[in-house]
């Protein structure tokens, strides 16, 4: 059985206007350790899809329909004090901002010996040597100092690091990481992602990786999940998916990597935007933007077609594969 | 906080490493702008000044104006000792009506006024801070109905609910009982009166913290969501709850001594700033100015230095007006 199993998932907003789905038809699973990629633009769904995950969708969102299972129990059947014991304690989350992220009006320590407390009944002492020691895995030097003091003290890269020892505070089984680096700057971008994978193979931990970097993608996870607007368009493993993209979008987001450029020539782009939600056009969402659409593109859905290991939502790719079916078969 | 702050000192490797908190208060913007602000420094003294006199009233007072039998008669209405021709030299700013030390009971009155300030603002606060939090927290209904509380609470005038509450308290259960209760019940209907003070303050600012994602990172650790109000979001309200309460204690004061001067706040026998005032009103054609005048200024300038100080704060602890 999977760690964690999302089973048709559809998230919607109730708006005044009316309900606006953000998320549809999302299918995947996370085996224990095993580290997976959410990759889209802005507004594709990928931080919904990271909340719903722990049922924290501020209101007038909901999981409208679809399953969150969690060691085969729905999240959606939990009760508060369940999911209490799931949030933080199995499943915890990184955010982008790490200023944001802490409080700052209390110190690290306190913050750290709160969560311990929170869950598990311990003394004071006892949370402070576990939030020590939990500094020093992220390698923050001199824990013992660092602790009592407040974020504002320390460095972007170094608040990050703390936030990443919160988020293993628990020893968890499910990291969701929101963009964890794109508030810093390059080199500790590496630097902390180096550090969050080691931590994770080190402690057997699954790592759900929300971003839009391409490149760390490939550096970081095992499989990868392609979303343009609320849907997954492709996902598998993500050598191949990095490597051979199948969707006109995975291959438009490669494409448009600054390391794919031409020098002297412009950076490829993408063209136009992603769509509203309230205005999703009919047939794949992405037809708008793509370079091979046709009839069918922007008359219905394209279902999902295996190719290799991945699964593809276009029509083109189906068609394609068809016709080398039809080949082989002759 | 500091409690907890202070247990590892011993496992810090240097002293310069770990300042104490004077040292690290004193690099503080507060303590840089307290330091250039004269208004904010007289204003601090004046006001510790009369925390001193309300504190150690019985040790400085030279008499004891609760002590009946310290009181004679025929002492009633002296003027302050400077006047040559009929002050005494015992009674330094004069007496009452009764013949009281007017020095000795303006100590125990601003004792009294002060007890009442800031107790009324103790309970203001605490009722404003719980349903301004949870209004500000929960939001869509329980927002709604605790505002609308707030609003109509608000409608009603201090004074007329104190005026109300009071005069009704006296008539049901006689005037010997309320002279008994009389400092309970003011800081009861002071409290209760401006409760929505606070918490329209603290509703704005939680309103503004609860977007910040500390708070989704709370929510995402498993806290509870008493804990997430009260020892997340409710620290980081505090600045306006500071400004707030200084001006808030000047005018429980105020309604105090206006109230008291109306005959519904502290009795005679115990008088506060404002009784005093009302009880030498009488006199006040008579000749007799000083039982007015002089708890007129004690008043007036507490209720002043609280304001200079509250204006201070403002200013200190708002970041738009922050210059490094």
């Amino acid at each position: 059985m999977a760690l964690l199993e999302v089973k048709n998932l559809e998230v919607s907003f109730g708006l005044r206007s009316g309900d606006v789905k953000a998320l549809r038809n999302i299918n995947f699973a996370l085996d224990r350790g095993e580290r997976l990629g959410l990759v889209g633009e802005s507004g594709a769904g990928k931080s919904v899809l990271g909340f719903s995950i722990l049922n924290l969708i501020s209101k007038p969102g909901r999981i409208s329909d679809g399953q969150i299972l969690f060691e085969g129990k729905d999240l959606a059947d939990m009760s508060a004090e369940e999911l209490r014991n799931v949030r933080g304690n199995r499943i915890s989350m990184i955010f982008q901002d790490p200023m944001m992220t802490l409080n700052p009006v209390l110190t690290i320590g306190q913050q750290m010996i709160e969560c311990l407390q929170a869950h598990r009944k311990i003394s004071k002492e006892d949370a402070r040597t576990i939030a020590i020691q939990k500094l020093q895995q992220v390698q923050i030097p001199s824990p013992e100092t660092r602790i009592d003091q407040y974020p504002h003290e320390l460095s972007g890269g170094m608040r990050q690091r703390v936030v990443i020892a919160v988020g293993l505070l628990m020893d968890p089984d499910i990291i969701i990481a929101d963009e964890p680096t794109t508030a810093l700057d390059v080199t500790i971008q590496a630097e902390i992602m180096e550090l969050m994978v080691e931590l994770c193979e080190r402690n057997n931990v699954a790592l759900i990786l929300i971003t839009h970097d391409l490149g760390v993608v490939s550096q970081v996870t095992q499989k990868a999940i392609v979303m343009y607007a609320g849907r997954i368009i492709e996902q598998g493993p993500t050598r191949e998916i990095i490597n051979d993209a199948q969707h006109p979008y995975t291959q438009g987001l490669m494409n448009a990597l600054p390391q794919m450029a031409i020098p002297g020539q412009r950076l490829n782009q993408i063209r136009g935007s992603m769509p509203s939600l309230q205005k999703i056009p009919t047939g794949c969402a992405f037809n708008p933007r793509c370079d091979y659409v046709r009839d069918a593109c922007t008359q219905q859905l394209p279902g999902f077609t295996v190719s290799g290991n991945c699964q593809v939502a276009c029509h083109m790719v189906a068609e394609m594969k068809q016709a080398e079916q039809a080949s082989e078969g002759v | 906080m500091t409690t907890q702050n202070q247990t590892p000192a011993s496992k810090m490797p240097a002293a310069e490493k770990a300042p104490s908190a004077w040292q690290r208060f004193k690099d503080t913007h507060v303590w840089h702008s307290f330091i250039k602000d004269r208004v904010a420094q007289i204003s601090l003294t004046i006001f510790i000044g009369y925390v001193i006199m309300a504190l150690f009233a019985p040790a400085i007072a030279p008499f004891d104006p609760y002590d009946p039998t310290q009181i004679d008669i025929m002492n009633s209405e002296l003027p302050p000792s400077w006047d040559e021709e009929m002050g005494d030299e015992q009674f330094w700013l004069g007496t009452d009506a009764q013949g009281r030390d007017l020095w000795s009971t303006i100590l125990y009155g601003t004792r009294i006024s002060l007890t009442i300030g800031i107790c009324a603002v103790l309970l203001q606060a605490t009722i404003g801070i719980i349903i301004g939090l949870i209004a500000g927290y929960r939001g869509g209904r329980v927002d709604s109905i605790l505002m609308r509380f707030a609003d109509v609470q608000l409608s009603f005038s201090t004074m007329m609910v104190a005026i109300v509450v009071l005069a009704i308290f006296q008539a049901s259960f006689g005037t010997e009982l309320y002279q008994d209760l009389a400092m309970v019940m003011l800081i009861l209907v002071i409290g209760i009166a401006e409760w929505p003070q606070y918490a329209r303050t603290i509703r704005a600012s939680v309103l503004a913290e609860k977007k910040k994602e500390y708070v989704d990172a709370a929510r995402v650790m498993g806290l509870g969501q008493i804990r997430i109000m009260f020892r997340h979001i409710l620290p980081n309200t505090l600045s306006p709850i500071l400004v707030i309460s200084t001006v808030q204690v000047a005018n429980a004061i105020i309604s105090e001594a206006s109230l008291s001067f109306l005959g519904l706040g502290m009795p005679v026998s115990q008088p506060s700033l404002g009784s005093l005032i009302s009880s030498g009103f009488e006199y006040i054609f008579s000749g007799a100015w000083w039982i007015t005048v002089i708890p007129g200024i004690v008043l007036v300038v507490l209720v002043l230095v609280m304001n200079l100080l509250g204006d201070w704060l403002r200013d200190v602890l708002n970041p738009k007006l922050y210059k490094g």
